[in-house]
């Protein structure tokens, strides 16, 4: 399985902090975006960045191995 | 002794964060420190308080880097960043951030670079309580 993690207003547009993801073999995170992205379509409008296991994502091509960690994220509003 | 890179939902002391930075090293001519605090009106709003969310561990670990990058980049002696989440109410601190360096410009510079840089890297949110109701807040370039 892979673990979405959401935080702040994605959090609240999902209406849940986490969901898990099949894991399937060559599963990309543009998959899992897409995939949860059509099914929470006023959550990911606001989604501007992604992490895979921590790091900060920007090839969204990035192959995800099963018990990844990834996370879609709204822009930063900390400081 | 504390760690130079926290995020905690306690206060923090700004002195004490000075005095542990000047304590590492006696070579230090400069000491810049950025405080930023929740307000208590923001876009014609009375604001009561404000809550973050936080992806911990990436916001830490993200803290960190920004604090080796910021020491390798204008030649600090050394850094400290203290960020807070939970709830803070109108006038508290929400955030510190100390730059030493031997001379006063790497350290005005590096401390101006770490706060322009954690507000686009380091994943922490801000919500508003207002007696309007809530909302995230959506960051200023």
């Amino acid at each position: 399985m892979i673990k979405v993690l959401f935080f702040g207003p994605v959090a609240e547009r999902i209406g849940n902090n986490s969901l898990q993801v099949e894991h399937r073999p060559g599963i990309r995170l543009q998959d899992v975006r897409d995939e949860l992205a059509a099914q929470y379509p006023q959550a990911f409008e606001i989604v501007c960045f992604a992490a895979a296991n921590g790091e900060h994502v920007r090839d969204m091509s990035l192959p995800l191995a099963d018990s990844s960690e990834v996370a879609f994220m709204a822009r930063f509003s900390g400081g | 002794m504390k760690d130079a890179v926290r995020i905690q939902q306690e206060d923090f002391s700004q002195d004490e964060e000075i005095r542990l930075l000047q304590a590492s090293s006696k070579r230090m001519g400069g000491i810049a420190t950025f405080l930023g605090c929740a307000r208590d009106f923001s876009e014609g709003r009375e604001v009561s308080e404000i809550t973050f969310d936080a992806y911990g561990s990436m916001a830490l670990s993200e803290l960190n880097r920004l604090r080796s990058d910021a020491i390798e980049k204008y030649g600090l002696l050394d850094a400290r960043i203290v960020h807070r989440i939970g709830t803070v109410k109108g006038g508290e601190n929400i955030v510190f951030i100390a730059a030493g360096a031997e001379h006063r410009v790497a350290a005005l510079e590096a401390c101006r670079w770490m706060i322009d840089e954690l507000k686009q890297r380091v994943p922490i949110w801000k919500k508003e309580i207002t007696p309007q109701g809530d909302a995230w807040v959506t960051p200023h370039p």
